[in-house]
Parts: structure tokens; sequence; C-alpha cells
């Protein structure tokens, strides 16, 4: 299949890339980028372990196409220490123990980072359904969202 | 307890750095250079004969570099179907390609003939002499016929005296029971202890249900995947997302005739496994054909489809209950007749039937199981093999005892425990379990005893026992010097598994937490272990960490003595320093200063080792407690409250303790109200996340977790495995709850919104 050129811009880091059209974000970051850190659960959409951000909101990155993001600003969980210093939401999953086999932790992080972005002031219960789109089948979702409350307390009181 | 530094408390994982930022190697990580995609070929029928597969056309798409069939199998063994499939998806061929999409292109471009067979997914229609036959002819008597046929074969072996009129006797009574010849059965299993007869002859109530499990996936968020490389001395290095690197070298060097040594499994992190996570042949063995058949490296993964029409998940059944009991609340016998779905090949867990006795005393107790073949992929471990719906039967049916009687229902449990002492059937006496203990815990933490509830609101409760297994293991340790330790094994980390292996260490070398690290070997490296499974984990390596620091803190004083000129019996290590406890002024030697001088001495480095195989273990107990809304008009439930405890023997991270807990009560709750894989002729019907829903945070509130600890005599510290008793009740936790808040008892899981609105009408609601 013929490949495009293709200018990506992930973690501040800019790539010119040759991809095939039907390549998902996914498939580019893993395989052509090596950032294996975003996970594949299902390639349907329905797991979030894949969670990315592209221009400020969380996607799906196996239900785009990697062609699509050209010219985006994309943040993979690569992307979220700076400086070596670990994010709130990656502190707190580890404080709380917020994960067990780790494979949705990438994929959780990235969302709560995104949705604490957008707006940190919000209840459990207002946590539970916003993060509704990620599934972990290890935690039983108590401690994710211990680490989330956590998270979003200390990105308040930083603010 | 408050004597422990380092056990028993919650520190932080020895992965927490790599979980949070990514690093962490899993399975599809693994991407060594000039790596092809394999792809496996499988079967669009359910149940079939294969007349021809076809590769020339998919051999000739551009990029693909192999295609494997059972031709290509050497030793013989079987990994692919040659002239009958008996499951959709079941292997057929594997291809490997440049590119992940090439050789998914290149499966479909594979042309199969078939000539479809009728298929039969219901156990209760496979065992008719109607139902199509999956392997043979193979019959089995059902219980009552096979007492009457045992007593013949018995009385015609007996050539001495004439039984003539008893064996026609027999033969006449056979026919009384026709319908009990059983069709495609996989297996069977019996025990009997009392007299059940008698039993329910004495009680002042019998009830008597048939209870349906659903087969349900495990769901690892991983999907299975293998990288392996061939290279040309024949050597093989599989790098696999598996719970046993070992049980998949033995399995690969088996399957495909090479030699042991010349396979070497490195076991990445796991992305979940849960049981489901010990197959050779899913993955493993393709990936492997591939690369020794283009000298390739060649990673083969499945997608989430692929998992729920080829994985191995948990087996469902159909068991048949009935319970006698008197009306002050004693059990007198119980029977159960179980029949498991174990799909094209043997291997569901029958025997666990038996954990329809819980942990209580049943004076009568029979029981009779069997495997019965369906045309669905087989079946493996998932968290506690065969216990939750035993226990769903089980616990659903006291529940329904003690509420027609009129007895409390955590009351009418607390009668019928098993105490210390009692006799256990598998011989010898009841150890001291904190059976009594736990359900009390559980029902002080989640308010029972005030218990509150409004309209279409109830309260549930159930427990589930489970004992961890054992097996062997191997760990080393050394002393840099630095004054760190250094830990080295081959058991793979299950959720936090290597962090209680290095507290266990640091608490004995009393250093700090923060200077122990651990690497895992693989299998070329690293001394045996036992699969990361049956809760086996934390006590097989944490015994046999337990055994590496003594040897190693044995080596520690030894070489103290020598450098401080003093008696062993006068050192003590504390701190990470060895002192002469008699010393005045003191006088100590760090580990850092010693692991220096023992550089210099004829005996060298501080190298201590642990190998630890066997010990009885102690069963544990999980009591759950929910309160649910029930919602008449739509059906759905709420989870108002999860209240779950645990005597976990010794909690030695109670962090990681009670993620346990809080996981495997919600993996429980699943399977009683939403989780299902559903089957009709073409196969399994509901292949992904949106027709096989699994909870999201969404569904629940917090779990909240109870320890109890009542320590296990050989567990290290006392502990137990944790890993698998938490799912145990949730399934009757759940349909009790429901029952107590409309009336309605469901024993078909799982509790869809759909059943509870039907079963209210038809109650004229
Ligand atoms: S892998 Fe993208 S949502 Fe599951
Ligand atoms: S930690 Fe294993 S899936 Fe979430």
């Amino acid at each position: 299949m013929a490949k495009l050129p293709v200018t990506l811009t992930v973690n501040g880091d800019e790539y010119d890339l040759l991809i095939e059209p039907r390549k998902t974000l996914l498939a580019v970051l893993r395989d052509t980028l090596g950032l294996t850190g975003t996970k594949e659960g299902c390639s349907t959409g329905d797991c979030g372990a894949c969670t990315v951000i592209v221009d400020g909101r969380a996607v799906t990155s196996c239900m785009v196409l990697g062609v699509t993001a050209a010219g985006k600003a994309i943040t993979t969980v690569e992307g979220l220490a700076v400086d070596g210093e670990l994010h709130p939401v990656q502190q707190a999953f580890i404080d709380t123990g917020g994960y067990q086999c780790g494979f949705c932790t990438p994929g959780f992080i990235v969302a709560s980072k995104a949705l604490l972005d957008e707006n940190p002031n919000r209840t459990e219960e207002e946590f539970r359904h916003a993060l509704g789109g990620n599934i972990c089948r290890c935690t039983g979702y108590t401690k994710i969202l211990e680490a989330v409350m956590q998270a979003a307390e200390e990105v308040q009181a930083t603010a | 307890m408050s004597d422990y530094t380092v056990v028993g408390q919650k520190v932080p994982r020895v992965d927490a750095i790599e979980k949070v930022t990514g690093t962490a190697q899993y399975g599809a990580d693994v991407h060594p250079a000039g790596m092809l995609y394999g792809k496996i070929v499988r079967s669009k029928h359910a149940h079939a004969n294969i007349l021809s597969i076809d590769t020339s056309e998919a051999e000739k798409l551009p990029g693909v570099r192999a295609i494997v069939t059972q031709a290509d199998v050497q030793s013989g063994r079987r990994v692919f179907a040659t002239d009958k499939v008996l499951y959709l998806g079941e292997p057929l061929a594997a291809v490997a390609a440049t590119d992940a999409d090439i050789a998914e292109e290149a499966a479909e471009l594979v042309h199969i003939e078939y000539e479809v067979l009728p298929v039969v997914q219901d156990v209760m229609e496979a065992i008719k002499p109607s139902a199509p036959r999956l392997h043979g002819d193979a019959t089995k008597d059902g219980p009552n016929r096979r007492g009457i046929a045992a007593q013949i074969r018995k009385l015609s072996r007996d050539k001495e005296t004439d039984h003539g009129d008893e064996l026609r006797a027999l033969e006449a009574a056979l026919e009384k029971y026709p319908d009990e010849v059983y069709y495609n059965i996989s297996a069977e299993s019996h025990s009997e202890a009392g007299d059940v007869e008698q039993g329910f002859a004495d009680s002042d109530i019998v009830v008597e249900d048939t209870y349906v499990i659903p087969r349900v996936h495990q769901t690892y968020m991983e999907p299975h995947v293998s990288v392996a490389s061939a290279d040309s001395s024949g050597k093989v290095t599989v790098w696999a997302s598996t719970q046993g690197p070992f049980a998949i070298r033995s399995g690969i060097a088996g399957t495909l005739g090479i030699p042991l040594t010349q396979v070497n499994v490195i076991g990445t992190t796991m992305g979940g496994g849960f049981g489901g996570r010990f197959g050779v042949i899913i993955t493993h063995v393709p990936a492997v054909l591939l690369s020794q058949k283009t000298g390739r490296p060649v990673r083969v993964q499945m997608t989430r489809e692929e998992e729920f029409l080829d994985g191995r998940p948990a087996p469902g059944c159909v068991i048949k209950l009935k319970t006698g009991a008197t009306n002050d609340g004693r059990i007198l016998a119980r029977q159960a007749l179980a029949f498991w779905d174990s799909g094209s090949v043997s291997g569901a867990s029958i025997g666990s039937t038996i954990r329809v006795r819980g942990v209580y005393k049943i004076p009568n107790l029979k029981v009779d199981a069997y495997g019965v073949h369906t045309n669905k992929s087989g079946t493996a471990a998932y968290r506690a093999p065969g216990a939750p719906q035993a226990i769903f039967a089980g616990e659903s049916q006291l529940d329904e005892i003690a509420r027609r009687i009129g007895m409390d229902t955590v009351e009418f449990r607390l009668k019928n425990m098993r105490e210390e002492g009692d006799e256990v059937p598998a011989g010898g006496s009841e150890p001291r379990v904190g059976y009594k203990e736990t359900l009390q815990a559980v029902a002080d933490a989640a308010g029972w005893w005030g218990r509150e509830k409004d309209e279409n609101q109830g309260w549930g409760v159930a427990v589930g026992d489970w004992t961890n297994g054992c097996g062997p293991g191997g760990v080393y340790v050394s002393v840099h010097e630095d004054g760190s330790v250094r830990i080295f094994h081959g058991s793979m980390d299950i959720t936090g598994t290597d962090t209680s292996i290095s507290q266990i260490i640091a608490e004995i070398l009393t250093v700090p937490y923060e200077n122990v690290t651990i690497t895992r070997g693989d299998t070329d490296s690293a001394p045996y272990s036992t699969g990361s499974g049956g809760s086996v984990v934390t006590f097989t390596m944490g015994n046999t960490a337990k055994l590496a620091a003594e040897d190693t803190h044995r080596r520690i004083l030894e070489l103290a003595s020598e450098r401080l000129n003093a008696n062993v019996d006068n050192l003590e290590l504390r701190e990470g320093a060895v002192h002469i406890i008699t010393a005045d002024p003191p006088k100590s030697i760090s580990l850092g200063e010693l692991a220096a001088y023992s550089l210099s001495t004829t005996g060298g480095p501080i190298v201590g080792k642990g190998s630890f195989a066997r010990q009885p273990s102690t069963p544990a107990l999980a009591a759950q407690i929910a309160k649910v809304e029930v919602d008449p008009g739509t059906g759905r439930t709420r989870v108002l409250k999860l209240v779950a405890s645990q005597d976990v023997g010794f909690a030695i991270n109670p962090m990681t303790v009670e993620g346990q807990i809080e996981g495997g009560t919600v993996q429980g709750y699943a399977w009683a109200m939403m989780e299902e894989m559903q089957y009709n002729e073409a196969g399994n019907v509901n292949p992904g996340f949106v027709d096989y829903r699994v909870p999201t945070s969404a569904d629940l509130p917090t779990v909240e977790s109870v320890i109890v600890e009542v320590p296990a005599p050989n567990g290290p510290y006392g502990a137990k495995g944790v890993g698998e008793p938490p799912i145990t009740p949730t399934l009757a936790t759940m349909a009790n709850a429901v029952c107590d808040a409309v009336g309605i008892r469901v024993n078909e899981l799982p509790i869809k919104p759909e059943k509870v609105v039907n079963a209210l009408r038809s109650n004229g609601h």
C-alpha cells in the first residue's frame, strides 16, 4: 500500500514519517516510533488501553488513523514525566496501589491527566463516570479512583 | 506483628516506576530486528470436516514469508486441526509476513473447504443420545446406573456363588434409569461421605434447585502474545507472556521434540493472567514454527476477538443441588450432580464440584460430576478454578434454606461452620482457620446486624473458601559492597509478588526496603520456579525467599565473626550492620563493609540461596456482603455497598492484599451480573467488549476490604495465598442480595435486567 509522508508531533518531538494510510495512530506509535507505553487491549475502541492525548483531548488511538494526526500535538504516557519528575497522577498510582498488572495503567493515567487538565474539581462519582471508557480487569477500580482523587487534590493545591 | 519493620507494611511496589511511565516490557513490546508478524488461520465453522486446505494464493501475496500447517510439525504432536474442526476459531494454519496487515490479509487468502456438521453447544443437550458426537461414541452412566452397574460387575466377578437372581434384579433395576446414559462425556468425578438418602429423610426441609453458571473469559487486558526466535543452531528463544515460563519451556520442547536446553523462555511482564496464561499451543508453538521456517523472529499476537474465540476461558456448568436441614438450622445432607462444559477437549475443573460442601459440617454428602464436550474452545483455570461456580450453587441454596426456616443467614452459616479439630473428609482434622472471624468481620464492617433497607433494596451475604497451592522454587541473594541486596529468581511477578519477596528479604537482612532490588532470570539462567497460579507465589516464593535470606544471614554472621574476631553467638544483625552484642564500647561492621571484605577472603562474596518445594497449606475464607437496589421497572441492579473480608493469614503488603480482594470481588460481581460467553450454531457470538461487557468504574462503588489474619502455620510470616479466594463468594452474594431486595431468586447467571423483569412479571408485578 502506498505510503504517505506525514509529520507527527509526539511528546514535543517532531517525526517525519512515511506511513500507510491504513495504519492506526496506535500502530504508528508502537511499531514505527517504538513508543510501546501505549497499549493495545482490543483495537476496537472499547477498552481505553491505547488512550493518548491529541490536542488536549483523550482519544483511543486504535480508532484514529495515523495520517489524520498530522499537525496535532500528541501526548503519550512516555511524555508525562517532566525532567524525571513524575506527573502527580503517576505518583498517585504508585502511592495508592492503583495498578496491578499495569497493562491498563498507561491508558488510565493518560485519561486521568486529560480529565485533570480539563477540570480537577470533580467528585469521585464524577470521575467514576468520566473514566467509564477504560477497562481494568485487576483492581476493581477502588484504588484507581483513590489515585485519581489524590492527584486531583494535588493538582488543585498547586494550581 | 508490630515487631516487623518491612513486612506487614504498605510499601510501594518494586516495579512502580516502570509501570506508571510505560517502560515495563510486555510481550507485544518486544521487537527484535527483522521481526515478522504472525497470524493464525482459523476455522469459520463450529463443527466441520476439513476437505482441503489450500495455501497457494496466500503464499503469493507480497510480504508473506511462510505458512505453516500441521504438516510442518515434525514431532507429529497436534498443533493445528487437519481433518476436523470442533469449534469456531480453531487453528488450522499460521502465516508470517513482513507486516501485520499483510499477515491478516494472507490468513484470509488461505482457502479451506469444509463439510459442515451439526453443532451442540448446550451441555444438557450434548449428553443426550440425539446429540452430535464430538469424539466418537463414548458414553458414561449417570450416578444411579453407575452404582447398579458397579454392583453387577462386583457380583459377576464372584464365581464362588451363584448370584443369578440378584443379577437379574439388578438388570431390571438398571432399566429404571434408561435416561441416565450420558453422551459426549470428557471426564467424570464422584465422591460420597455418609448416607445422603438417610440425611434427607431425617431433614425437616429439603430444597432442590438447578443452577446454571455461564462460561466467562478471564479477560486479562493483555491478549496472548509471543515472540519466537529460532537460530541456525536450533536454539529457540521465546519471549512469552505467561504465568509459567518453565511450563512453557517444557511444553514447547515436548510439543516440538526439541531438547529442553535448546529452549529459552523469557517471561515478559504479564498483563493479567488469572489462570488463563499457561497455554503452550495458543501462540507460543505457532510462533516457534514460523520462526523455524523463516529463520527470523516472529511475533504472534492475538486480537481481542481471537481471545474470545480461542482463549481458554472458565467453564460454564449446570449444577443440580439438593440440601436437607433441620428446622433449627442444622445441615444434614447435600447432593450435587454437575455437568461442566469442557468444550472441545477435556479439562474443565469438574473436581471442584466438591466445593458445594463449603466450610460447613455436612455429615452426608454426595457429589457426581461430568465434563461434557461441546463445540467450544477448551477451558482453563480462572481464579480459584471451579470454586465460584460450585460455591454459587451452595451458598444460594443455603440462603434459601435460612430464609425458609426463618433464620438469619449469617447466623445460619456461623452455626454450621467447621471448627478447629473437626474431621475433614480428605483425612486429618480441620486446622485453625478464621472462618467465623472472617464472616463476623464482614458482618460488623457492613453493619449487618443493624441493617436497614428501603423498598426494593436488599442485603446479601456469602462465603467462599480456597486453599493455595505450592510448588518448587529457588531464590539467590547477593550482598554488594554498597550494602545493597540483589535478589535473583525465575518466578513471574503476579501483581505484587516480587514486592512481597523483596520485603521478606529486606526484613531478614535488616536493610531498608529501597536497598533491595530484584531481577528475574529467564529459564536458561534462573533456578526452576513453579508457575504463578493457584495463589502459590507468596506461599512458595515467600518461603523460598525466607530460606535464601536466612542462608545469607548465616554467611554474613560467619564473615563478621572472622572480621570482628568475635564468636558468632555474640553477634547480631540489625539495621544493616553486624554488632557485637557484648562489646563495650559498641563495635559493629556494616553490610557494605562486610561485602567489600568478603571479596578478599578465601570464602568469597556473600551469596545465599533458598530452595523450597512444599509444605501443607491452610484454607482461606472470603466473606462478602452486598447491599443492592433493584429497579423493578428496568430490572437494573445497583450496588450500594460491597464489603469483602478475607482471612489472609498475614498480609505481607496490606496494599497489594487489599488490591487482590477488591479486584477478585469485582470479577465475581461481573460473573454474577454481566458476563456470559454466548454460543449458537455458528459458535461464539459475542467476541468483543461491546457484547461481552466487563465492568468499568461507572458500574461500581468502592469495594471496602477487611483483612483478617489467622496465621497459616507453614506460610511465610503466616501468609496464605490471597489471589483466588475473593472471587469465590461474590456470585452468590449478589444473587442473595437481589433475592432479598425483590424476592426473586435467579439461579441462572448472569442476573441481567431482563431476567429480573421477566421474573417479577411472572410473579405478578
Ligand atoms: S486498544 Fe484502543 S480502546 Fe482498546
Ligand atoms: S492493572 Fe491489570 S488491567 Fe488494570
